[in-house]
Parts: structure tokens; C-alpha cells; sequence
């Protein structure tokens, strides 16, 4: 068995597929791991990422089998599990083999590899809609918006392009908690990824103003009023918004 | 008019809290049905599914900035906290504090774009005039390209409510209550027609629109986001099969995007209000929404669920079992043949997962196992189903036998849940019926002429 050893990121996922269809490998005899699992007479081959092949394997799933599926496979890359590796490897390998028209890929969720691959992307599709709307932004003192979020999933790259076409003029930054990463959009312009962590931030860079701490009081009392209390339902509250999320809104801050 | 002038030394917090209170008991709070991207330059885009923001404590989604314009009344009707007999704190928003709140909002990623409603101020086209130019402001100033859904107020100007359809990305005209004569008792102020006529311009506006839009792509759109309508359950005598007739005729015949049940919450006490000791009727708007579901994407019609004979649904099963145990002649249904109409009258499979089998069945046979990958209840499922001719478990096709294991121990919580609950009497209960029995009667019992 060879077992292709690669890091948590899609472009060396992508090498690594393109790796194993380049050296012609039997694909039934093939992992591609991203931790340290070991196997019994297998060999480890490390995997060095490189943009370049990874972008002939995006070029080729597009081709094959449509955006949709595309970003569905992107999604269930984001995951923090880490069998999301073997299980793209092999749903692209299947979906190549047996001629799969475009947005089919995941048809076929009898199997188990398949099966994996769009539960995966489920629940990666799932949190981003879910960040779409609990994402709080709040305005710091030099009026760029600040929102800080901590998902399951590795989301930026997806939230970015939906808050930059939803606010062009303004100047925001997204910061994953979980994982250490800024998602910067200048006004007007293409917005980028930076590795970092919050704490190496001067506290005045963060320090919100006046107007924004009574903005926030009136959507606090906007939730409030908003709710009638002959229907009150915590526990659906709580299925709807699970707690995960709430600790981020300040709508929550007072519970 | 003294308290409206006392109205503008109120804080914007103030207002917002009484005009917002007064919003609540709308439920028509979706963002969904209008794709728009953003432009560029201004704020706001639209997803067609809609994004949830946020959840109040009573677990209803926070999508838009639920919003009264003035909570001022002409009106006096019944069930209404805002009628004009009510002695409650007024308010009125300017139209630049709508628009402030509702750009301050939208750019912090609280609301998905703002719900306007309003009270009767003056007449119904006086009213509308002044939601006219706080949506235009809203949208020529303020350049919000975010959703907006307004509701266009019956009896007002024709040419407004026009006008106002091509700022607004969804309008509702609210029907009240299913039917006409409860209509008058309750609200008398307001008239079915007038609330059908604009109803009928909104879907012929639409309509036209359509058309226009094929020819010249770049022509305003009008309401792109259809009209919807909502009622108020469980304050007039009607059952559950006018409602859903009512719900269907919507549908078919004014093409509505959305029908909304509002479980009545009295919050006046008229006395020609029904009182609600068990709270507000929850169940059974529940399952008029899963009949709403039934109808508009499982190809159920009104008359199939409900009837003259048993015209509300049956409160321990929800209305697709209930069709279901009492059809079961069309059953049970081979998973790997039947077509997707009849998948989607089986009990536990969505249109989803009624889809995700359509597609998995080309490549593979299915087995219950995957069937559960797929996300069928097959807790309800399995009664109806077979998977290459053969059911999950030795099974009985039988409607009491259904109906036993459908409403098992874990499934009768939801029972009693409307306030009606049952239990076993036994000789040894020690609930007095009728009292002590009084002497004489004990007398008579003892001397046998009892």
C-alpha cells in the first residue's frame, strides 16, 4: 500500500491526488493521510504542495464535474476530519472512472466514500449558512468592522466573498478564533487572507466607540421585544442557534 | 393628537422598543426567494434561500428588522394590541430613523433588511404614502440594495402600492382570518375585498413584470420576491379544512409565495375573544404548517387531507401519517421503482431525501441501510416501504396497527402538548366528581333506596 502523507490544506490534497494519478498507482491501494495512521507494509511517500498541480486538479474536477461539485468537494475539505482526505481522494477517483456527468458526482450516496465526502460537505455548508447570519460585526474605533467567529470548519475562504459582495465600501476583518486566521477586505478592493492571532493586536486597535456600544444596546433591545412571551421556547431557541455560535453574538452576552 | 407630539421627545431606544413590540405578533419574517448580487458600490445583496440571523427566545427566526412605522391606529379591530380603543404607549418613527436603523443594522451582519408594517394613520393611502418615501429614501439616499419586505396597507391608492412594489422585494397584504364572516365580526373596519383586490393587482403586477423583464433584462423588478399573506388561528370557530381551502385557494389562484398561520395569542381579553387557558394554540398551527408543506411540494391538495366529515387534522399524527394510514392501498412502496410523486407521499422521506434517491438508485439497488445515509425516518418510513420487495421488519399492513406503533411511548410527548391530556380512572382515583355526597343521600344509600 502506498500512503501519500500531506498537510491539512486543499492545495496539497490536490497534489497529492495528482501525484497518485501521475505515478499510476491502483487506486483501490492508496491513502492519502493527513495524520500519523500507521499501516502494516505500507510505504509513506510525503507529499511537497505545489500550486501548480493542485491547479490542473481544479481545472480537471471543474471541467468534469461542474462548479457545483467542485465547491461541494471544497467544502468537505474545509472539515476538521481527518479522513476528508481519503474520502475525496476516492470519491474523484470513482467519479473519474466511472464518467460521471457534471453536478452527479455525489449521486451516489450508497457508497461509503461518496457518502462521506457529502456528509462532510453538509455540515461544512451547513455552519457557513449558519455563519452568514450569526456572524456580528462591530465597528472599532477607526470605523473598520471587526468580527470574530469560531467554527468547526476552516469557512474563510467561503465567508469572504459573501461579506465582500455584501459590503464593498467598507473596510472589514473576519477572525477565526479557531484557527488564527484574518480575513481582510479594504474598501473597494480584493479582499486577502493573514495568519495571525488576536492577541498580538494592540487592545486600542479593538476598543469599540460610543455609537457603536448603543448600536449594539438597541439590537439587544430589539431582540428582546421582538420575542412574544406566550410562545416562549428556549430549547428550539437553542436547537435553531446552538450555543457554539452564541458565545460570539452579543445579542447572548447578558445570558 | 397630544401624545403623538409627546412621541418626538422619545429616545430612538424607546420608540424602537414600543414599535417593535407592537411588530411581533407578524410572523411573516423571511429574508428568502430574491437572488441579487451585489452591485459594487452599494451595500446589500440577496440570497435566494434567505439567512436566519438570529433566534428569539420564543425560537422564531430574527431574518429582518420587524418593524411598525407609527403603531397609531384608526382601526379598532378585536385581537389587535395597536387598535385605537387600547390605551397603550404610541409611537412613530421618522422616516430617517427607519433608514438609519436600518443601515447601522445591516452593516454589523444583524438583519437581513428591514419589514416594514404600519398602523392606519389618517386613511390607508396617507399611510402608505409615508411608507412610500421612507422605502425610497431608504433606497435612493441610504443606496440599501439589502431585502425589503413591505406590507401594502388594503384600501389605499392603486398607483402607490405600484409605486411601492418597485422598491420592495417582497409585499404581503395581510388576510386576517380565513373567512369573511369572521373578518367582520372581529375587524370591522376592514373588508375582504379591499384586502383581495390588492392582493389580485400585487399578482397581475407581477405577472406583467415577468414579461417585461424577458423582453428588456434590465426593466425594474417588481416584487420579485412574490407576496405573501398570513392568518390568525384559533380566534374564530373556523376547522382546519377551510383554513387549508382558503391556504390552497391562495395559492392557485392569487399564485402566493407563502401562506402564514398565527397562532391567535389574545392579548387584549374582548370578550369576543376566545379565551385561551392552555396558551396559544401551537399544535395546531404546527400542523397546518406541515399541511402547507404538503401542499405546496408534495403534491397534496386540500380535499385529500381533510374533509366535510373530519375537518381538523388528528392532533397524534401529522397529516402526511394520517393520509398515509388511511390510503394504504397505494402501499407499501418499492424504493427502488416507485416514482417521486409516490415517494413523496411516504411517511419520514422528504423531498430531499425523496431526490437523493432518485439519484442513487441509477448507479446502486438501495437497502434500508442506505436508505438511513440518506436521511429517511425510517421509524416512520418503515411501515410503508420495501427495498427490493422486501420490508425492514416483519410488519403488518394494518391501520391500527400503524397508528399503535406511529404514536409509540416516545412519539406520545408531543400529546398533551395542546393542553388536553388523558388518563387512566381507576376505583381508587380520590378526585371528587361532584363533591361529598351529602348526608341525606348517604342515608339513602344505607337504607337501600339508592
Amino acid at each position: 500500500m502506498i500512503v501519500y502523507q500531506c498537510k491539512d490544506s486543499l492545495e496539497s490534497i490536490f497534489t497529492a491526488v495528482f501525484n497518485a494519478y501521475e505515478e499510476h498507482r491502483d487506486h483501490n491501494d492508496t491513502r492519502i493521510s493527513l495524520d500519523d495512521e500507521y499501516y502494516l507494509f505500507a510505504e509513506y511517500v510525503p507529499v511537497e504542495t505545489d500550486i501548480e498541480k493542485a491547479a490542473k486538479v481544479i481545472r480537471t474536477l471543474k471541467r468534469r464535474f461542474g462548479e457545483e461539485d467542485y465547491l461541494s468537494i471544497c467544502h468537505a475539505l474545509s472539515s476538521p476530519e481527518p479522513d476528508k482526505a481519503q474520502a475525496v481522494y476516492q470519491t474523484i477517483v470513482k467519479g473519474l472512472k466511472g464518467k460521471v456527468r457534471p453536478g452527479h458526482l455525489l449521486d451516489n450516496l450508497a457508497d461509503n466514500d461518496c457518502n462521506r465526502t457529502f456528509v462532510l460537505a453538509r455540515a461544512a455548508g451547513r455552519e457557513m449558512s449558519h455563519l452568514y447570519g450569526f456572524l456580528r460585526f462591530q465597528e472599532v474605533k477607526n470605523g473598520i468592522l471587526y468580527a470574530k467567529i469560531g467554527p468547526k470548519n476552516n469557512l474563510m475562504t467561503f465567508l469572504m466573498p459573501h461579506f465582500a459582495d455584501r459590503f464593498p465600501m467598507e473596510n472589514f476583518v473576519i477572525y477565526d478564533d479557531n484557527r488564527g486566521i484574518f480575513g481582510i477586505h479594504p474598501a473597494g478592493r480584493e479582499w486577502y487572507l493573514a495568519c495571525g492571532s488576536e492577541n498580538d493586536l494592540e487592545e486600542e486597535m479593538l476598543a469599540v466607540s460610543e455609537s457603536e456600544q448603543q448600536i449594539q444596546g438597541l439590537f439587544r433591545h430589539f431582540c428582546k421585544s421582538i420575542a412574544i412571551q406566550e410562545r416562549e421556547n428556549k430549547k428550539l431557541q437553542q436547537n435553531m442557534l446552538p450555543l457554539r455560535f452564541q458565545e460570539y453574538m452579543l445579542e447572548f452576552d447578558n445570558n | 393628537m397630544q401624545y403623538l407630539a409627546a412621541g418626538h421627545e422619545m429616545t430612538l431606544m424607546e420608540k424602537l422598543e414600543i414599535l417593535t413590540d407592537a411588530a411581533k405578533y407578524d410572523v411573516a419574517c423571511t429574508s428568502s426567494g430574491v437572488e441579487r448580487k451585489g452591485n459594487g458600490k452599494d451595500m446589500g445583496n440577496c440570497l435566494k434561500a434567505g439567512i436566519c440571523h438570529s433566534f428569539s427566545s420564543d425560537g422564531r427566526c430574527v431574518s429582518l428588522l420587524k418593524i411598525l412605522f407609527t403603531n397609531e391606529c384608526i382601526y379598532d379591530c378585536k385581537y389587535c394590541l395597536n387598535r385605537k380603543s387600547n390605551d397603550v404607549p404610541r409611537a412613530t418613527f421618522t422616516p430617517e430613523e427607519v433608514c438609519t436603523l436600518t443601515m447601522e443594522f445591516y452593516r454589523r451582519n444583524y438583519i437581513e433588511g428591514l419589514f416594514l408594517s404600519s398602523g392606519i394613520i389618517q386613511n390607508p393611502t396617507y399611510t402608505m404614502e409615508l411608507i412610500y418615501h421612507t422605502l425610497l429614501l431608504l433606497r435612493r439616499k441610504y443606496r440599501f440594495n439589502g431585502y425589503v419586505h413591505v406590507k401594502a396597507i388594503p384600501g389605499a391608492d392603486a398607483r402607490l402600492i405600484q409605486s411601492v412594489g418597485f422598491l420592495a422585494d417582497r409585499m404581503s397584504i395581510n388576510l386576517e382570518l380565513p373567512t369573511a364572516q369572521g373578518l367582520k365580526e372581529l375587524a370591522p373596519n376592514k373588508h375582504r375585498k379591499s384586502i383581495l383586490a390588492p392582493m389580485r393587482q400585487i399578482q397581475n403586477g407581477i405577472a406583467e413584470n415577468k414579461n417585461e423583464l424577458m423582453v428588456y433584462r434590465h426593466a425594474p423588478h417588481f416584487v420579485s420576491g412574490g407576496q405573501s399573506t398570513q392568518m390568525i388561528i384559533g380566534a374564530t370557530p373556523e376547522n382546519d379544512f377551510q383554513i387549508m381551502s382558503v391556504a390552497e385557494n391562495l395559492y392557485r389562484k392569487f399564485e402566493l409565495k407563502r401562506v402564514f398561520y398565527s397562532a391567535f395569542v389574545n392579548v387584549n381579553q374582548d370578550a369576543s375573544l376566545p379565551a385561551l387557558p392552555g396558551g396559544p394554540p401551537l399544535l395546531r398551527e404546527h400542523r397546518l404548517y406541515q399541511a402547507d408543506w404538503l401542499l405546496r411540494f408534495y403534491g397534496f391538495s386540500a380535499g385529500e387531507l381533510l374533509d366535510e366529515q373530519r375537518p381538523f387534522f388528528n392532533v397524534m399524527l401529522d397529516p402526511k401519517e394520517d393520509w398515509a394510514v388511511r390510503h394504504l392501498e397505494y402501499f407499501p412502496v418499492e424504493i427502488n421503482r416507485a416514482p417521486m410523486n409516490m415517494l413523496l407521499r411516504v411517511p419520514g422521506v422528504g423531498v430531499k431525501s425523496a431526490q437523493r434517491i432518485i439519484a442513487a438508485r441509477r448507479s446502486t439497488k438501495l437497502t434500508f441501510a442506505d436508505l438511513k445515509k440518506i436521511g429517511v425516518v425510517l421509524k416512520r418510513a418503515l411501515y410503508f416501504i420495501t427495498c427490493s420487495g422486501r420490508m425492514m421488519y416483519p410488519t403488518k399492513l394494518e391501520e391500527d396497527y400503524i397508528i399503535r406503533n406511529l404514536t409509540g411511548e416516545k412519539d406520545r410527548i408531543r400529546f398533551g402538548s395542546d393542553g388536553m391530556t388523558y388518563r387512566q380512572m381507576s376505583l381508587f382515583d380520590d378526585n371528587s366528581f361532584a363533591g361529598l355526597p351529602a348526608i341525606d343521600d348517604r342515608l339513602k344509600v344505607a337504607s337501600g333506596q339508592l
